[in-house]
């Protein structure tokens, strides 16, 4: 037979599937090694459950200097200009949430539906170690798998049954061995390349599952070229610019608390001008700010959510504080609920922020005390666990989530500033479009990665908020 | 008044750590490990120990040897382990052998879901569905739904007694800062344990640390102690 690929080669294969803006979380092994093969300021972001979100090798990295980090195999990384610091949770969250385009993982097998056995039990037998492989199988939105062909005793590591017991099912879309790239399509394996020198036949014989052949068999010449593009840039030139696809009866999310300070005013004002109708607002209020007025200036109003309830763009609220803390001044929403122009869908402030994070990181639903007994659990399932009431709530997910930054970098990693972090951390994760309106913009590599509260991956688009902007009107 | 959380030894921060304790400990991969809490609970000698912990540590990752919990399993302390990785791939080593002697109860959790599950004992979250584990041989025994979303299986909370973390800076009310790979999981376990205890590089005064940077507000950390 001619020669197997070497790994850095395998990894070089694995490194042509990505795409800039991509983020890319790797599994200790070969997987590992694609870190070797992406160049230095790459537009993709690689992550490490050890807590580096873009980072780079230190040969290759940028900012050698930075926080003491590793890489999925324990080895030591530098972070790239985008990259940013996470913790184990939120690594959990990026793969569960679907935020993840592509997870590599090495697994001891592969059958041919592409289910996954995570380790081989041969030298002790009932225990093993799942370490990741699990949560980067089940949460990779494309999911390769790197692993030999064989196994040290010429057995095949592709094979045709399913295993009794799996780490992963039905999620590997590509296999790259160290002689064939296959697909798995409609629960079968296609060939896709072999090694240079290999034919049909030779990958065959080494398989341990039907093989379609190919339609034109390529040799497996791994390019790169896409690593050189740049990726998409996210700042938009202003608030109707960002929003141009914003739908009617679109659900969006806009943060928020209390008075008028944090929110996305700009892009409040933005949403107001386009007119789009039949929304769905998930927010701690619907506008309180314009009543309650705190250091409003005379004669001004401050700008909140009514200025869309005013507008009649409102069909619905998903929200904390729909009403004033005054009866005698009625906030717009309450007046258009009392004439039945409007639905309303009441949640307590700490379910709310639970259920958009639930959102955001995967998490279906979730059982909490809170609003056990009350009317709040009406209609929803009950369970006492270890003694103790609980109701079962949903996960909240949106269209678009409009939220206020104080810094972004140009790939969109945000800082905030006081109050006005709220719940922004947990909406920009759950929405499929995130737009952020910031004070400033920076340049990559500006912000600090250890405090960067959301990372780049979540925002999608970028607004300056303009200079002398005023909150009221 | 607020009790003093600075402990003057890492002997006397865990020394009431109790018989049938649960202990999260905090590190991956060698970064982020509490190294003279762990030899202080050597020290101590609390038995029947529930351990909860993402790796090793293996003791040839980082600056040299460290304490791990293959030293507190070979002291006889700990009776079982909750881990994604309880021992080093490369070979189980005392570990291994307690368990195939059936002197240890090994439960393996992937990582995301034990992570969740410590987020949830934390957060006061009774349970959450999760997509993870369907279809795998995690799903055993375990009650699934379905869900707009698809298939989801119900994992529980964790709580624990103690934590040990190590954090880069606490100020002397608690309130820590990591440093990059040390962060891991300390700041799920902070939430998820009674008692918290810090190994931290350096103390500071309140208000010296940028508020807007604190990963672990003092709340979740009950004491602290200096890591040399």
């Amino acid at each position: 037979m001619p020669p197997r690929l070497d790994e850095l080669t395998m990894a070089r294969r694995a490194a042509s599937e990505l795409q800039p803006g991509q983020v890319v979380a790797l599994g200790s092994g070969l997987p590992a090694r694609v870190a070797e093969i992406v160049p230095s300021g790459a537009p993709v972001q690689l992550l490490s459950d050890g807590g580096a979100l873009g980072y780079k090798l230190p040969d290759n990295g940028e900012g050698a200097s930075g926080p003491s980090l590793c890489g999925p195999n324990g080895v030591s990384v530098a972070l790239g200009k985008d990259g940013s610091v996470v913790g184990t949770a939120d690594w959990a969250a990026m793969l569960r949430g679907g935020h993840v385009d592509i997870a590599i993982v090495q697994p001891a097998r592969v059958s041919a539906a592409g289910d996954l056995l995570g380790w081989t039990t041969a030298a002790t037998p009932g225990l093993f170690a799942p370490g990741r492989t699990v949560d980067l199988a089940a949460g990779g939105r494309k999911l390769i798998a790197m692993l030999p062909h064989t196994s040290s005793d010429n057995s095949p590591n592709i094979v045709t049954e399913s295993f009794p017991v799996a780490d992963g099912r039905g999620c590997v879309d590509i296999i790259i061995t160290d002689i064939a790239v296959m697909r798995v399509e409609d629960g079968a394996l296609v060939l896709a390349e072999v090694a240079p020198g290999w034919s049909y036949d030779d990958v065959v014989s080494l398989t341990g599952a039907p093989l379609a052949p190919p339609g034109d068999l390529k040799e497996i010449a791994p390019s790169l070229e896409s690593l050189n593009i740049e990726r998409p840039g996210k700042v938009f030139p202003d608030g109707p610019s960002a929003i141009t696809d914003l739908h009617d009866g679109a659900t969006v999310m806009i943060d928020g608390f209390g008075g008028p300070g944090g929110m996305a005013h700009h892009l409040l004002v933005s949403l107001r001008d386009r007119g789009t109708r039949g929304l769905t607002i998930i927010s701690n209020t619907i506008g309180i700010a314009r009543i309650v007025n705190f250091g409003t200036p005379a004669g001004k109003l401050a700008i909140d959510h009514s200025i869309l309830v005013e507008n009649g763009q409102v069909a619905k609220a998903i929200a904390t504080y729909p009403v004033s803390p005054s009866a005698s001044r009625p906030s717009t929403f309450e007046l258009a609920y009392r004439r039945g122009e409007v639905e309303l869908e009441l949640v307590p402030q700490g379910t709310l922020a639970e259920r958009l994070r639930a959102g955001g990181a995967g998490i279906y639903a979730f059982y909490t005390p809170t609003g056990a007994g009350t009317l709040i659990g009406e209609g929803k399932e009950s369970r006492v666990i270890d003694g103790k009431d609980y109701i079962l709530e949903q996960a909240l997910t949106a269209d678009f989530c409009l939220i206020r930054g104080h810094k972004a970098d140009t790939l969109g990693n945000i800082v905030y500033k006081g109050t006005s972090r709220n719940f922004n951390a947990v909406m920009a994760p759950s929405a499929r479009v995130t737009i952020v309106e910031v004070d400033e913009v920076v340049g990559a590599g500006e912000l600090d990665p250890e405090l960067i509260v959301t990372p780049g991956m979540y925002v999608d688009r970028l607004v300056v908020r303009p200079e002398g902007f005023s909150p009221y009107e | 008044m607020l009790q003093g959380k600075l402990y003057g030894s890492p002997q006397a921060a865990v020394a009431d750590i109790q018989d049938g304790s649960t202990i999260l400990v905090a590190g991956f991969a060698g970064y982020g490990v509490a190294e003279r809490l762990l030899s202080a609970l050597l020290e101590v000698g609390s038995k029947d120990l529930t351990l909860i912990y993402r790796d090793g540590p293996y003791s040839e990752i980082g600056s040299g040897p460290l304490p791990s919990i293959e030293n507190l399993v070979s002291n006889g302390q700990v009776s079982k382990l909750i881990s994604p990785i309880p021992y080093s791939p490369g070979g189980g080593g005392t570990i291994e052998e307690c368990w195939q002697a059936g002197q240890l109860e090994i439960e393996i959790v992937p990582q995301g879901i034990l992570v969740e599950r410590l987020r949830a004992g934390g957060a006061g979250i009774g349970g959450v569905f999760l997509p993870t584990a369907v279809g795998t041989r995690f799903e055993s025994g375990r009650e699934r739904r379905t869900f707009p979303q698809g298939e989801a299986v119900l994992e529980l909370p964790l709580k624990a007694d103690y934590a040990l973390i190590k954090v880069a800076v606490a100020d002397t009310l608690g309130n820590s800062i990591y440093d990059g790979s040390s962060r891991n999981w300390a700041p799920v376990m902070a939430m998820a344990a009674r008692i918290t205890v810090a190994e931290a590089e350096r103390i500071v005064e309140p208000g010296e640390l940028d508020p807007e940077a604190i990963i672990s507000p003092g709340i979740f950390v009950n004491r602290i102690v200096a890591a040399a």
